[in-house]
């Protein structure tokens, strides 16, 4: 039920992670969520697709695994950092 | 195209709970209980906290933040119970509060002259069982007008919070709630839980509950 507000949480976590101008190289993020978190999957998923999808991110999408417990943690984050050559 | 990837392997709630130590510690630091009353809408939170202003208001210094997914209704009906600030937080579509919001309502309160703290959270007994707000502990409220089950169907809610109330015990007489089964129910989920039985309409179990924010009161101050 309250799957937006750790989206937005999520995604603040990423964005201080990744600093200024970062977010935009942002591809995937990983989640490990609990079955017992309190949090439908497909809810958060949805969730963070559409912040992700907008700026200052853009291509990003979201990765859950599932595990026991009321694990919620923001496991990896992948980001593009370009062609190596240019 | 040069995909790299960062471990992070932080908890998502870490940033919430970090605020929450920080609200625990000045309200400990200041001697004041707190107590985070959590419900389903229309348990009966705002009338058993308007019958608490009544009947304390005079001897405590009460001091409380409302959440509300929209108005603050809540928060002005209270207002008329008090002389003191009511915060009211108005969460815009969230389902719960959270501990930022509670934090800078603590900055609108004046903490020296408190000497109780209630937040009314959103009613809901799903989200606001995750978020740590700092409170001493949380108060579940449930009325004899909904299930007898709900400590069952709910269990994260009842085994996080400390102390339940069961309001509305005027309509006893009218409604097919049976209390022993659901006392059994709240203690099945959480054997240390302190059960009140009250009724905000008319009064009846209050003073129990209120003799029991007295001493809350007091010990916090002694502590």
């Amino acid at each position: 039920m309250h799957e937006m507000s750790v989206a937005l949480e999520v995604c603040r976590m990423a964005e201080e992670r990744l600093g200024p101008g970062g977010s935009g190289r942002l591809r995937l993020v990983g989640l490990v969520v609990g079955d017992d978190a309190g949090l439908e999957p497909d809810n958060l998923s949805f969730c963070l697709d559409a912040l992700l999808a907008q700026p200052p991110f853009g291509e990003a999408r979201a990765r859950l695994q599932r595990c026991g417990g009321d694990v919620l943690r923001l496991d990896f984050l992948e980001v593009d950092d370009g062609d190596p050559d240019h | 195209m040069a995909i790299r990837t960062i471990d992070v392997r932080e908890r998502v709630m870490a940033r919430n709970d970090e605020l929450a130590a920080e609200v625990r510690r000045r309200l400990a630091g200041a001697g004041i209980p707190s107590f985070n009353l959590v419900s389903s809408p229309g348990a009966g939170k705002t009338a058993l906290l308007e019958r608490t202003l009544d009947a304390l208001g005079h001897e405590l210094e009460i001091a409380v933040v409302t959440g509300d997914v929209q108005t603050q209704n809540d928060a002005e009906r209270l207002a008329r119970r008090t002389t003191r600030l009511v915060q009211a937080v108005v969460t815009g579509g969230a389902c719960h509060l959270d501990a930022r919001q509670v934090m800078e309502s603590l900055a609108a309160i004046d903490l020296e002259r408190t000497q109780l703290l209630f937040i009314e959270n959103v009613g809901n007994l799903v989200c606001p069982a995750s978020w740590d707000l700092g409170e001493t502990a949380k108060i579940v409220v449930m009325s004899v007008t909904e299930g007898e089950d709900k400590p069952l169907k709910y269990p994260k809610m009842f085994r996080e919070a400390k102390y339940a109330v069961l309001n509305k015990v005027d309509l006893l007489p009218y409604v097919p709630f049976d209390v022993e089964r659901a006392l059994a129910m709240a203690l099945e989920v959480n054997p240390h839980l302190r059960i009140f039985r009250t009724s905000a309409l008319t009064g009846r179990g209050m003073s129990e509950w209120l003799d029991f924010l007295r001493a809350q009161a007091r010990q916090a101050v002694e502590a």
